[in-house]
């Protein structure tokens, strides 16, 4: 590796545009994800608006169509999905020990391909109404017969190009997690957040290639006259439904994983406890996996698949507990006797612990089939999927993101308004969700747009919209909270808790562009709090200091993801009459659809021919500290 | 990363000793074998037709092991990583394919 190229470095805006170091991407990830968050967030509110009294007709029952579908598929794909990823750019190739991830330049290739397909997604408000279909986008309904508007094109072709973005970087992750681990560090020595975010990875391998081609075949159905899903010519509407829930199911747990990695990593280091039954923990995350592939049709209970179906994917869901239950006990048998600390980041994983349960035990009571046909399309659905998507996961992420933030921007947020923000979130989310569990059982369905007065509906539904602003007051704290850190000056300890026992730790805060000067030495679990327990300061090198092998950034990612963008648009509006001539010509004839096309091939092409063999870091500047991220 | 100087102990090396190039020979006859019966099956007709699409069906599983594991290495050291990647793929696509479809058609 002697070809040392001096480097270009952009700044400002094209700095970020042309970047493919990781914790720049994470940043990135945080920002996108946190704009799709706010705008679903928005769109929950104003849903609990519509809902909050009787006959409200704050929107149309087209437009609260359009809102509950934009909130399920925005949260979901584009608002939790983008901050896991933040979270593991910003973490694991610290973890592990290792300067960067596996493929870099794909590492920029994913972000901006999920950034594009998600603001193609949001485009659709503006441009001719939204997907209403909702956000499993159910045929016929999705069907063009049902669903007139161009949303669910929006739908179909945003998510695909978003989709890729996720398989990108779970292949990523899987290749960085297997091949770059630290000398000493073998599996069973990995960081349990490193461990979920493996599994999870796995998981998005296996799991998204069946949403892409559900996506396709959607796709063609609508904008290409196929008949897939259509029963006149032969098609079968149920293949929608297995495609999406063989997709679908194993993506609640692609999101739920990652959380319990973080809950696992909050809970030991606040509790300065190991994390008890680490092996158990290893194989409840794989068990989790593997029968998170064997239930999907636990979704479908009430298609008609017989009993015996629906008695096998019952008892396989049921199980499911089983792992699940490990994980709970072995949290809290890591707190018990521990050191406690109740700072925002764990009061928020112990927030997670009893929530979660709450959602786990009304999993289980909808996983019996029989009483699934009572609960069946009624806001218990509602209520169960909240409690472990929002109070599992985003608890989660809010854990995660007040544990690692001193570690991502070298600030820490304030404790005061960290509590306030738990306090005010955790009760307004019962508050919203709680009391959906009752309005399910007595009879109120979900989805729809408004509700007779006097049915014992009306005060749940304002209780409910009461808890929501409250959780949205929490968020705004948080937003709060992060302004103000970034008032303060950057300057924090390598270990700003005291407490680290990963190798994240061991590093400055925020980490160099190269994270490790020199690849450290892994010598158990939790490698950095075996170093202190032996009375070492830092980790033992594993290496000399040497010249860094780093690579170049580039610009090619970007310009993929809009020509993917513009063919998608230019697709989506081939047989439509703009009432100009022009543009109907460019459209009609894959004109938009072939410019598109032709900057990703061209991209492509340009990446391929010209061998970038990225430049180094040389010892001199390493030990000037003349170089910084 | 790509600093190619210290990545990791714990880290799967390539190893591709020096075996020669009698296996691969073998390996390319057996494959050329294969493909050849396959071709022999069909042009050579036959009563019956479920046969034919059984000795296809055989041949080409063969072949996807010799190709697996003769050219792409699984059968070497250090690679069980994606022998446990492929099998698990497999096995869960054939789960939902066949579930899928039994419950839907019969």
């Amino acid at each position: 590796m002697a070809h040392a190229h001096s480097v270009k470095r952009h700044k400002g805006l094209m700095d970020w545009l042309t970047t493919v170091d990781h914790k720049k991407i994470a940043i990135l990830y945080l920002l996108a994800g946190g704009l799709f968050f706010g705008i679903g967030g928005i769109e929950a509110l104003l849903i609990r608006v519509q809902l909050a009294k009787p006959m409200n007709d704050f929107v149309t029952a087209q437009q609260f169509n359009e809102l509950i579908t934009m909130h399920g598929t925005t949260m979901i794909f584009l608002g939790v999905m983008p901050v896991i990823f933040a979270l593991m750019n910003a973490v694991i190739p610290l973890q592990i020990g290792a300067r960067d991830v596996a493929f870099p330049f794909l590492n920029a290739l994913g972000f901006w391909t999920f950034l594009f397909g998600g603001l193609l997604l949001n485009l659709s408000w503006i441009m001719g109404g939204a997907p209403d279909a909702g956000w499993t986008s159910y045929t016929p309904l999705s069907s063009t017969t049902y669903s007139l508007t161009h949303g669910v094109d929006f739908y179909t072709i945003g998510l695909q190009i978003a989709g890729l973005g996720t398989l990108i970087g779970g292949i990523n992750f899987l290749a960085t997690i297997i091949t770059m681990r630290a000398p000493g560090m073998s599996y069973m020595r990995m960081p349990m957040f490193t461990w979920t975010t493996f599994v999870t990875s796995a998981m998005i391998l296996f799991a998204f290639p069946a949403i892409t081609v559900g996506l396709v075949l959607l796709t063609f159905d609508r904008i290409l006259g196929a008949n897939f899903f259509n029963v006149e010519a032969g098609g079968n509407p149920v293949l929608w439904q297995h495609i999406f829930w063989i997709f679908g199911h194993p993506e609640v747990y692609i999101l739920i994983l990652p959380a319990f990695g973080v809950i696992s990593e909050v809970v030991s280091t606040f509790s300065r406890k190991r994390l008890f039954g680490y092996s158990s923990m290893v194989f409840a995350t794989i068990l989790i996996a593997f029968l998170g592939f064997m239930v999907w049709a636990h979704h479908m209970f009430t298609t008609g698949m017989g009993p015996v179906a629906n008695a096998l994917f019952s008892i396989a869901t049921m199980l499911i507990a089983v792992p699940t239950g490990i994980k709970i006990f072995n949290w809290l048998f890591t707190m018990w006797g521990g050191q406690i600390t109740f700072n925002t980041a764990n009061l928020f994983a112990s927030g997670f612990i009893p929530t979660f349960v709450m959602g786990g035990v009304t999993g289980v009571m909808l996983a019996s089939a029989p009483a699934d046909y009572q609960y069946h399309d009624t806001y218990f659905v509602v209520a169960h999927f909240h409690y472990v998507i929002v109070g599992g996961l985003v608890l989660g992420l809010f854990a995660g993101l007040h544990y690692w933030w001193p570690k991502m921007f070298g600030r820490m947020l304030n404790e005061k308004l960290g509590k306030w923000e738990f306090w005010t979130f955790i009760i307004g989310f019962h508050l919203t969700f709680f009391v959906q569990h009752f309005l399910g059982l007595i009879g109120m369905q979900r989805r729809v747009f408004t509700y007779l007065p006097n049915q014992g509906f009306d005060l749940m539904n304002l209780v409910s919209t009461v808890g929501a602003f409250l959780m949205g007051v929490g968020v705004i704290i948080f937003l709060v909270n992060i302004a103000i850190s970034f008032k303060k000056p950057v300057g924090l300890p390598d270990d700003p808790w005291g407490d680290g026992r990963t190798l994240e730790w061991s590093i400055p805060s925020p980490p160099p562009e190269y994270n490790f000067k020199q690849t450290p030495l892994v010598r158990g679990i939790d490698a950095l709090w075996k170093e202190k327990v032996a009375g070492h300061t830092e980790m033992t090198p594993a290496e000399p200091v040497g010249p860094i092998h780093m690579p170049s950034p580039t610009i090619l990612p970007f310009l993929m993801s809009v020509g993917l963008f513009i063919a998608g648009l230019g697709f989506m509006f081939t047989s439509d009459d703009f009432g100009n001539s022009f543009l109907n010509f460019i459209f009609s004839n894959y004109i938009v659809t072939g410019i598109g096309l032709a900057i990703t091939l061209g991209s492509m092409l340009l990446r391929s021919l010209f061998d970038d063999h990225g430049w180094h870091i040389e010892p001199e500047e390493l030990n000037n500290k003349g170089v910084k991220a | 990363m790509t600093n190619h100087d210290s990545n990791g102990g714990a880290a799967v090396k390539h190893r591709h000793r020096h075996e020669g190039p009698q296996k691969h020979v073998v390996a390319f006859i057996f494959s050329i074998a294969l493909t050849l019966i396959a071709f022999a099956a069909v042009a050579a007709g036959g009563v019956n037709t479920a046969f034919t699409v059984l000795i296809l069906l055989v041949m080409a599983v063969l072949q996807v092991l010799v190709q697996l594991g003769y050219w792409m290495h699984l059968k070497d050291k250090g690679h069980m990583i994606p022998i446990i990647f492929m099998a698990g793929g497999f096995f869960v696509a054939a789960t939902a394919v066949v579930a899928a479809l039994y419950w839907m058609w019969w």
